[in-house]
């Protein structure tokens, strides 16, 4: 059997930017995986990671889709295709936005990919094995209605996408990144979005791997002068589910809106991360994650605000719940301030615990069991994340969601 | 069929406070009895207390719906034994639907959407808001006829209703009064209405008016008493409130 480093240096000598991308190998090759005395990788199953099960794709292998996610394109404006990270449809021509899949692209902030990702391991797999990058663009005073869905399918054995949306000033879009596939893979994007002066993005990431999948995600908002990001994360796949969803307030007045959910059965691990950096006056961000583990899941929600000195006004909230659906599931919450203005206000709250119970016995109170209480409660959990799509959307995906619940013991300890 | 409500002796504590003290009422189906009372006589300790409110600690007394004692049931199964309330202060509850909650409870999918907008039509809500999550983004009003609605579809024996009238402009109070003068003949559905005020009973004729004053019922009479409590308030009840 060939080894994982063998096929992803030939899938690199194919490349016009081998020379960039051997860097971010051998960057990768020094780090290492990452060991789970590692604080920031401390709650992975890390030492279940045998990198040599994988091996990096040189072309796509395009699966049938699912039924969920042909009817997830029916209800989209535009569809993205992306398969084992190509881009392999670009999708109907739509006034306003540009989609195109390019080699070598700087991360949005500026800097090279290199530079951005150099301390992040799984981000500089990313950097040196994604065959490019989707780059979607919303033309600046653009108002697209429908939502554009990027449908991103795993079946090769590794794969590694990485999409940037960049929302011109005054626009608006909502974009649904879909995950599905992954049996027995190695899944790691990398997405970057940039919104600029006074535009709006409306971001679902809908993560609905196959329970076998090693997911390692990596998404980071910046947010020019009163920009909007609301992004709602919901996980529901992967063996190991690791979603770390920063957002950078750069411009005065911007606004990031995160919810972050997952419910974990078997024995999953979702390992969130997020990390909201104010650097400019009047932002604000408001986080709200929340996620439910039954059978022997475990989670964690690692949060940072950070804010940085003359960020003033800012306004941070974050909050974090977490509900125990069995005695053997086990879940954590890290939150974290780092501030260095005092001119702020900033709050954050987390708990572990059951149900509320008073909106339980108001369901009771109407003649519903226990049983179908917590479930429709755990359900709504989902829903809220998703109230933001447009309804017909939004329903879709509440059904999916609704049907997964189903199979999992949704009784709390 | 008729059905009786019997509530015996029944004395709850909130915290460490008694603050039902004995409380007896009877009532059968198709007949509107109506509670009032002065602020903190416990009349929404009452309403709680019967569907099993986790707050509230019975300490004894009994209350059946045609012999079956409801106070050992879980709040799932008074509510299936036939007891809805509706709250005085109806709350949120985030990313449920009532569709999915009426549905939950037992009601036939096929027709529910068809039977909650033929509700809110009936009750003047506006139907793009039984879309909502329950409650949610509803101005007072607007809750209070959302919960009407889910009594519509649920069609209890037995409606505890704690100030319906509170929050409801005029045409509304009109339209959910008429609803529950409609339910007392069409399921034969009997009305348990507490208020403050007369507007509400003379849209909703009650049967009995029951005044309650520190934890019990201190005058039961007939529509005359609400004239009178409107005249004069709770001075004529001072020494038995005490
Ligand atoms: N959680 C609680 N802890 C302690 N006392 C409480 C609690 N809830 C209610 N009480 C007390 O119980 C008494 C009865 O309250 P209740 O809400 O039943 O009154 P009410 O008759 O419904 O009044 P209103 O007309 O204002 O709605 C009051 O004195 C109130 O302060
Ligand atoms: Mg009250």
């Amino acid at each position: 059997m060939t080894s994982f480093a063998d096929t992803a240096s030939s899938f690199i000598a194919d490349r016009s930017d081998a020379a960039e991308r051997r860097l971010a190998w051998s960057l990768f090759e020094s780090l290492g995986l990452p060991s789970p005395s590692d604080e920031v990788w401390r709650y992975a199953p890390l030492g279940d990671l045998d990198l040599d099960r994988f091996a990096v794709a040189s072309s796509p292998h395009r699966a049938p889709d699912s039924a969920f996610a042909t009817q997830l394109c029916e209800r989209a404006g535009l569809v993205v295709r992306v398969v084992d990270g190509f881009g392999v449809s670009a999708g109907d021509a739509t006034p306003g936005v540009s989609v195109e899949f390019l080699g070598s692209q700087s991360s949005l902030n500026g800097e090279s990919f290199l530079q951005r990702y150099e301390g992040d391991t799984f981000a500089l797999l990313n950097v040196a094995l994604a065959p490019g990058t989707t780059v979607i663009r919303v033309e600046a005073g653009v108002d697209v209605t429908d939502p554009i869905v990027v449908l991103n399918e795993s079946s090769a054995s590794a794969s590694f996408s990485r999409t940037q949306i960049v929302v011109g000033r005054g626009a608006s879009v909502t974009v649904v990144e879909y995950f599905e596939g992954g049996t027995d893979a190695l899944v790691v994007p990398v997405s970057e979005y940039l919104v600029e002066d006074n535009a709006s993005l409306q971001l679902i990431t809908y993560q609905r791997l196959d329970a076998s999948a090693w997911h390692v995600a990596r998404t980071t908002g910046r947010l020019a002068r009163d920009a909007r990001l609301h992004q709602a994360v919901v996980g529901l796949g992967a063996h190991y589910d690791r979603s770390r969803n920063d957002a950078e307030l750069f411009g005065a007045g911007a606004a990031n809106e995160l919810r972050t959910t997952f419910l974990g059965s078997g024995d999953q691990v979702h390992d969130f991360r997020t990390r909201q950096f104010h650097v400019a006056p009047r932002t604000t961000s408001t986080l709200l994650s929340k996620g439910a583990v039954a059978d022997a899941s475990r989670s964690v929600y690692t949060g940072l605000i950070e804010i940085e000195k003359g960020a003033k006004r800012t306004d941070a909230r974050q909050t974090n719940h977490n509900l125990l659906l069995s005695r053997t599931a086990h879940a954590d919450s890290v939150p974290n301030l780092d501030i260095r203005e005092n001119d702020v206000m900033c709050a954050h709250a987390s708990s572990v615990g059951p149900l509320d119970e008073l909106q339980r016995w108001y369901l009771e109170s109407r003649g519903v069991s226990r049983d179908d209480a917590q479930r429709l409660m755990i359900q709504g959990f989902f829903y809220e994340m998703l109230s933001a799509l447009p309804a017909e959307l939004a329903e879709l995906v509440e059904r999916d969601v609704a049907s997964v619940l189903s199979s999992v013991a949704v009784v709390a300890a | 069929m008729s059905s009786t409500l019997s509530i015996d002796g029944l004395r709850v504590s909130v915290g460490d406070k008694e603050v039902l003290k004995g409380f007896s009422l009877t009532m059968r189906s198709g007949e509107v009895h109506a509670i009032m009372g002065p602020n903190g006589s416990g009349k929404s300790t009452l309403a709680h207390a019967l569907t099993g409110h986790p707050g509230y600690k019975v300490l004894d007394g009994s209350v059946t719906i045609d012999g079956v004692e409801l106070l050992t049931l879980s709040a799932t199964d008074r509510a299936r034994a036939g007891l809805m309330l509706v709250l005085q202060q109806p709350f949120e509850i985030p990313g449920v639907r009532a569709f999915d909650l009426l549905e939950a409870a037992g009601a036939e999918r096929s027709t529910l959407r068809a039977r909650m907008l033929e509700e809110a039509e009936r009750l003047e809500l506006r139907p793009e808001l039984l879309d909502r999550f329950v409650n949610v983004d509803l101005s007072g009003g607007e809750r209070k006829r959302a919960e009407m609605v889910q009594l519509g579809i649920l069609q209890p024996k037995f409606a505890l209703l704690d100030e319906i009238d509170s929050g409801l402009d005029v045409d509304a109070l009109d339209a959910v009064a008429r609803r529950l003068v409609a339910a007392t003949t069409e399921w034969n559905c009997g009305v348990l209405a507490i208020t403050h005020f007369r507007r509400l009973l003379l849209e909703l004729p009650p049967t009995m008016i029951h005044v309650m004053g520190n934890g019990r019922i201190v005058a039961t009479g007939g529509p005359e008493l609400a004239e009178t409590l409107e005249r004069d308030g709770y001075e004529a009840f001072r020494g038995v409130i005490a």
